[in-house]
Order: C-alpha cells, then sequence, then structure tokens
C-alpha cells in the first residue's frame, strides 16, 4: 500500500518539475538560460485557477494558462535578443515583477492576501477509466494519470527524436551552439531563440496549471515554492537532454513524494530540500575538472 | 561578445570624464523612468491619482525624522548586499549569491552572540560582525575557487548555493540551534552586549547603517586608490587585456568573490545584531536579490549604491505604510524593484557581462589560453 501511494505521489508531484524542465531545456538548448521559469509557473497557476472557475473546463484552463505563460515568455525573450538585456538579471526581475502583479491583482480585483480560492473550480481529470485501479503496484499510478501528466511523458520521448531529426530541432541546436553560424546560413537566431523561449513559458504555464488543478483548485502566492529552480536544477543535471533531466525529476519528485516519511524516520525536511540544489552542485564541479582534464590532454 | 566591444569598453573607462558621467546618469534614469512609469499605470488602472500617491509615499519615507530613520533603517541591509554584488559585477563575476552569504553570515554572528560569554562585554560585537563577515567570505570563496580553477560557472553555483544556505539556516533554527523558550525557527535572543546600539530610538535605525556606510566607503576607495581594485576593474574592462598586462584573473575572481561574501556576511551580522537579534526563518526577505537591483541602478560605484538603497529602503517603509492608508497593496513595491532589474539588465547587457556556459567556452578558445 505504502508504496503504491508513495508511486502515485511521485507522480504527481514530478509533473509540474518536468514539464517546466523540458520547456527550460529546449530554451538553453537555443542559448537562453531561463531563470524566470517560476514567474511563469505561477502566473500559469492563477490564470489557470481563474479560467477553470469561470468557465467550469479544465481543458480551456490549461489553454490560457499556457498561453498567459507563453505571452510573458515571448515579451521577456524580447528583452533578451531584441533590447540585449542581461538574461540573468531579466529572469530574476521577471520573477519579482510576476509575484508583484499577482500580489496586486490578487488585493485588488480579488480582495484576498495570499490565496485565491474560487467557486466551481475544474481539476484535471483522470485519463483511463477507473477499473484500471485494481491492477498491481501501478493500477492506482494510472488511474491517477492526468492529461498534463501523460503530455509531459510524451514531451520527454518525443523530445530526443524532434531535437535530433526535425529541421527544428536542428535550428534550436545549432542556435544555442553558434548562433553566428545560424544567421549565415539565413536563419534567423533571434527568432529561433524566441520561439524556444515561448515553448519554455508555455510549458511552465502548464506546470503552474497543473499545481493549482492536479488536487488543490486554489491559487496560493507560495504555490510554486521553488520548483521553477528546480526545475532549473533538473535540466542542468541531466545537461539538457531530455531523457537524463526526467529521471533527474523523478527524483525531485520521489524525494518531495517521501519527505514526510523520511521526516518521521529523523530526516529533517529542509535537508532533505536542499538535495536538488547540492547535486546540481556536485554535478557542475565534476562536470567542469571532467571538462578541463580532457582539454588539457 | 566580441574584442571590440570590449576594447571600446577599455577606452570608455580610462578616458573618464563627462561623458562617463553623463552615460551613468541615463543608466540611473532610464529603469526608475520606466518603472515608476509601470508604477503609474498600475495605480491609475485601480483608480488611483499616481501622483497623489507618489507624493504620500514620498512625505511617508522623508517627511519628518522619525520617518527619515526607518527609510534609512530599512536601507541598512541593502547597503551591504548592495556593495557586495557590485564588487563582482565590477570585474565581470555575476554573483547572484549574495542572499545565501547574508543568511549565513547573520547566522554565524547571532550564534555567537548568544553562544560566547555575555561577560565579555564591548568584545562580543567585533567578535560576532567579524565572525559574520568570515563566514560570509568562505560561503562565496568556495564558488568563486571553482570559478577561477575549474570554470565552473558562478551563475549557476551561486544561484544554487542561495537554496543551500536557506535550507541549512533552516535546519540549524529548526533543530540544533531552537531556542528553547519560544515555538518553531527561532534561535535564542543574542547578549545584550553584542546587540549594535541604536541611533535614534524609538527608531530602529541602529549602528549597523554606519558600518554600511563604512564598508561603502572601504569599497570606493579600494576601487579608486588600491592597485588591486585598478587590477579587478581591469579584469572586468577586459580579461585578455589584464592578462596580458600580468593581472591574475584567477586571483581576482577569488579576490572578490570572498569580499563579496564578507560584505554579505557582515550585513546579515549587521541586520541580525541591529535589528533583528535572534535568526528566525525568514530573516531575509531577499535584500540579497534588491541589493542586486540596487547595485545596477547605481552602476557599481559607491555614491549611485547609496542613492539605490535609500530609495528602495524609501519604498520599503513606504509601501507597509501605504498599504494601511490607502487602497494600494504593498505589492506595488516588487512591481518597482522588478521592472528595475528587467530594465537595468538591458543596460548591463549592453556593456558586456560576460555570459554563461558556451559563450565563456568561446572566448576562452579565442584566448587560446
Amino acid at each position: 500500500m505504502v508504496v503504491e501511494q508513495v508511486l502515485v505521489a511521485t507522480m504527481v508531484l514530478t509533473t509540474p518539475i518536468l514539464l517546466a524542465a523540458m520547456g527550460g531545456l529546449v530554451n538553453r538548448q537555443a542559448g537562453i538560460v531561463n531563470i524566470g521559469l517560476e514567474a511563469k509557473m505561477l502566473s500559469g497557476a492563477f490564470v489557470a485557477v481563474i479560467v477553470s472557475s469561470a468557465t467550469g473546463s479544465w481543458a480551456l484552463a490549461c489553454l490560457a494558462a499556457a498561453f498567459v505563460g507563453g505571452s510573458i515568455g515571448w515579451l521577456f525573450s524580447l528583452t533578451i535578443t531584441r533590447v540585449g538585456a542581461n538574461m540573468i538579471v531579466a529572469g530574476l526581475g521577471l520573477n519579482v515583477l510576476v509575484a508583484g502583479v499577482i500580489g496586486f491583482l490578487l488585493a485588488w480585483v480579488y480582495a484576498s492576501s495570499g490565496t485565491l480560492r474560487l467557486p466551481d473550480v475544474a481539476l484535471l481529470p483522470s485519463v483511463l477509466p477507473d477499473s484500471i485501479a485494481t491492477l498491481p503496484l501501478i493500477g492506482p499510478l494510472l488511474a491517477e494519470m492526468d492529461p498534463l501528466t501523460l503530455l509531459a511523458w510524451a514531451t520527454v520521448f518525443a523530445l530526443p527524436v524532434l531535437l535530433a531529426k526535425t529541421r527544428i530541432g536542428l535550428w534550436i541546436r545549432a542556435t544555442g551552439n553558434a548562433s553566428h553560424v545560424t544567421r549565415a546560413v539565413g536563419l534567423l537566431p533571434k527568432t529561433i531563440q524566441d520561439v524556444s523561449t515561448i515553448f519554455a513559458g508555455a510549458y511552465s504555464g502548464l506546470a503552474g496549471a497543473h499545481l493549482a488543478l492536479a488536487t488543490l483548485g486554489l491559487f496560493n502566492e507560495g504555490l510554486t515554492a521553488g520548483r521553477g529552480f528546480i526545475a532549473l536544477a533538473a535540466f542542468y543535471f541531466g545537461r539538457d537532454r531530455p531523457i537524463a533531466t526526467a529521471l533527474a525529476c523523478l527524483l525531485f519528485g520521489f524525494l518531495d513524494a517521501t519527505q514526510i516519511r523520511l521526516q518521521t524516520a529523523g530526516l529533517p525536511p529542509k535537508l532533505i530540500g536542499m538535495t536538488p540544489y547540492v547535486m546540481v552542485l556536485v554535478a557542475l564541479v565534476v562536470t567542469s575538472i571532467q571538462a578541463q582534464r580532457r582539454e588539457k590532454r | 561578445m566580441s574584442d571590440a566591444v570590449a576594447q571600446r569598453e577599455t577606452a570608455r573607462g580610462v578616458g573618464r570624464g563627462v561623458g562617463r558621467g553623463l552615460e551613468r546618469g541615463i543608466g540611473l534614469a532610464l529603469p526608475l523612468a520606466v518603472s515608476f512609469l509601470v508604477a503609474a499605470a498600475a495605480l491609475l488602472a485601480i483608480g488611483e491619482n499616481p501622483a497623489e500617491i507618489f507624493a504620500l509615499m514620498a512625505e511617508e519615507a522623508f517627511g519628518n525624522a522619525r520617518r527619515i530613520a526607518a527609510t534609512l533603517s530599512a536601507a541598512t541591509p541593502l547597503l551591504f548586499t548592495a556593495v557586495a554584488t557590485a564588487i563582482c559585477f565590477r570585474s565581470g563575476v555575476f554573483n547572484v549569491g549574495v542572499e545565501g552569504a547574508f543568511l549565513v553570515g547573520g547566522l554565524a554572528a547571532i550564534f555567537l552572540g548568544f553562544t560566547l560569554p555575555a561577560g565579555l562585554g564591548f568584545l562580543l560585537l567585533p567578535l560576532c560582525l567579524g565572525f559574520g563577515g568570515l563566514i560570509g567570505a568562505i560561503w562565496l570563496w568556495a564558488p568563486g575557487l571553482l570559478l577561477a580553477r575549474y570554470e565552473v560557472d558562478e551563475v549557476v553555483s551561486t544561484l544554487m548555493l542561495n537554496f543551500v544556505a536557506a535550507g541549512i539556516t533552516g535546519y540549524l533554527v529548526n533543530g540544533p540551534l531552537l531556542s528553547d523558550y519560544a515555538g518553531n525557527n527561532v534561535t535564542p535572543l543574542i547578549h545584550e552586549a553584542a546587540t549594535l546600539p541604536r541611533l535614534m530610538p524609538p527608531s530602529t535605525l541602529h549602528a549597523g547603517f554606519l558600518v554600511g556606510l563604512l564598508a561603502i566607503l572601504a569599497y570606493g576607495l579600494w576601487c579608486r586608490h588600491t592597485p588591486s581594485g585598478f587590477e579587478a576593474a581591469l579584469v572586468g574592462l577586459n580579461k585578455r587585456f589584464a592578462r596580458a598586462v600580468g593581472v591574475s584573473v584567477p586571483g581576482t575572481i577569488v579576490l572578490v568573490m570572498a569580499l563579496s561574501g564578507l560584505f554579505a556576511g557582515l550585513g546579515g551580522a549587521a541586520h541580525g545584531l541591529g535589528q533583528m537579534y535572534r535568526f528566525s526563518d525568514g530573516f531575509s526577505p531577499g535584500y540579497g536579490f534588491t541589493g542586486l537591483a540596487v547595485a545596477l541602478l547605481g552602476r557599481n560605484s559607491p555614491w549611485g549604491i547609496i542613492f539605490g538603497a535609500v530609495l528602495f529602503g524609501a519604498l520599503a517603509s513606504a509601501g507597509t505604510t501605504i498599504q494601511l492608508f490607502s487602497n494600494v497593496p504593498l505589492d506595488l513595491v516588487n512591481i518597482i524593484q522588478g521592472t528595475v532589474m528587467i530594465f537595468a539588465a538591458v543596460e548591463v547587457g549592453r556593456i558586456a557581462v560576460p555570459a554563461l556556459g558556451r559563450r565563456r567556452k568561446r572566448e576562452r578558445t579565442a584566448d587560446g589560453g
């Protein structure tokens, strides 16, 4: 029983990190390090709750979240590619700005500080029939499978192919590795970067929608709780490779899911919470040292 | 980032004068102007008169001695975090880990403040401050060394270290250092001998403000009047040139990172010993990142930092009261800060801060070493 509960919790908690990480990964392959994933997740969650309550449709809510995330991503991208803003500072600034705008709207429109509870919020449905829950071990997990989780994992397995075999995938990788070459062969590296940032924004928006609509059905200012940065940690750890990044997300989701159990086993939650960041630090140091050794040889 | 740009920057840096001062003025004015326009738009949207609200905020921030003291008190941590950021940015080192060093420095100082015997008297204060600075320096020295030796990307390493700092300090104040006499998340109070004196009671303005000014003075003198300060500027302007004239680029990187940590740790210590008197969750509501905005706004110059810190201090102290007396949410302050950061980032982007991973590698190959 415990195993099955942990599996379900891991899956549910992995999805938002995974969606944001897939977006950020494509973005970084095109040469933009997206520090503003957190901001787009937060706005996605906010919009998803509002639209879901207004229309009663989870699908429209997800579309709206993706649209808003993508739009913010587009504006963010323009400051970097067209006006020459530094991507790190702009990303940090975006997080502050979006948190401010959402807090402002919450206080002004909904007269609430921090939490938004609306009536009739439609939650994400499960994709498969309930009867599947009777399967051993993975039954409960499959029964809880929602459309965004499905999309996230489909993306994980589609991305390696899309990036390696398709024209747009090649363009994205070429832009990230040598934008002057991309321009020399007649492509528009800046536009390709914009598109990749819109993609990252839309996926982060969906990640936010999942956070808000998977089980909670409400919005809270602290909802994302640094998950945008965990996603960043995941694709740095996975070195921008979709499958490796997804495995890192699974591990982080698993840690999140078992946190309460580990806590009762005596491990302090604050220390468990910083595992992803420590892992990235270690991975970063190891790969840098390896790269340097290789060069010296 | 081509060498042409870097060379132009060097030329601009050497040819000090009217042009540079003007450029700095515009650098300050543009992000500010845009952010106040955005804030005004937000105010108009909710049916408030922006001019009235801004006037009210100015009144709240600077209206009388008590309010000015509150503003300066709110500016105090920013003086430290902004200097800590500026010292790295000036050398082209993209350190975003000041927040973490502020936390560990603060906890270190507070830890000594309640564990050392109270009988140490006037010795207690410098010991606590110094220990906070030392721990902060060590905290950022590590990623500095990793960057200098192994080219470990400092943006990611320092960003991640912020979360590690939050995790470690959060763990300590919930476990080993938890006060016996309080509920959750707080350490015991420091000894009275370890507190920084208040300058204008009953306001919370404390001697840490003066320490902050001293830190900025030290930074200004170091920049302008010492060889190592000059070398650090060279590294920021053009690494190739710096290397060619015999400046140790790795040595400079480690130095500015450690100094950054020292200032950030001192800031945390001053905040702990002068304002909070104990460490708790939420010790820093993002002072490191606001300090980053201040450093960008002030273009790393001492006067610019003082101006920026007082401005953001004013926003913070006036923002709180404005929420009480009008319908304007405090989040307006975040909107202004975020916009300042984004538009200051435009300026920074133009002056060619060496960016991440791939680009740096290419630069290095071009350098032939």
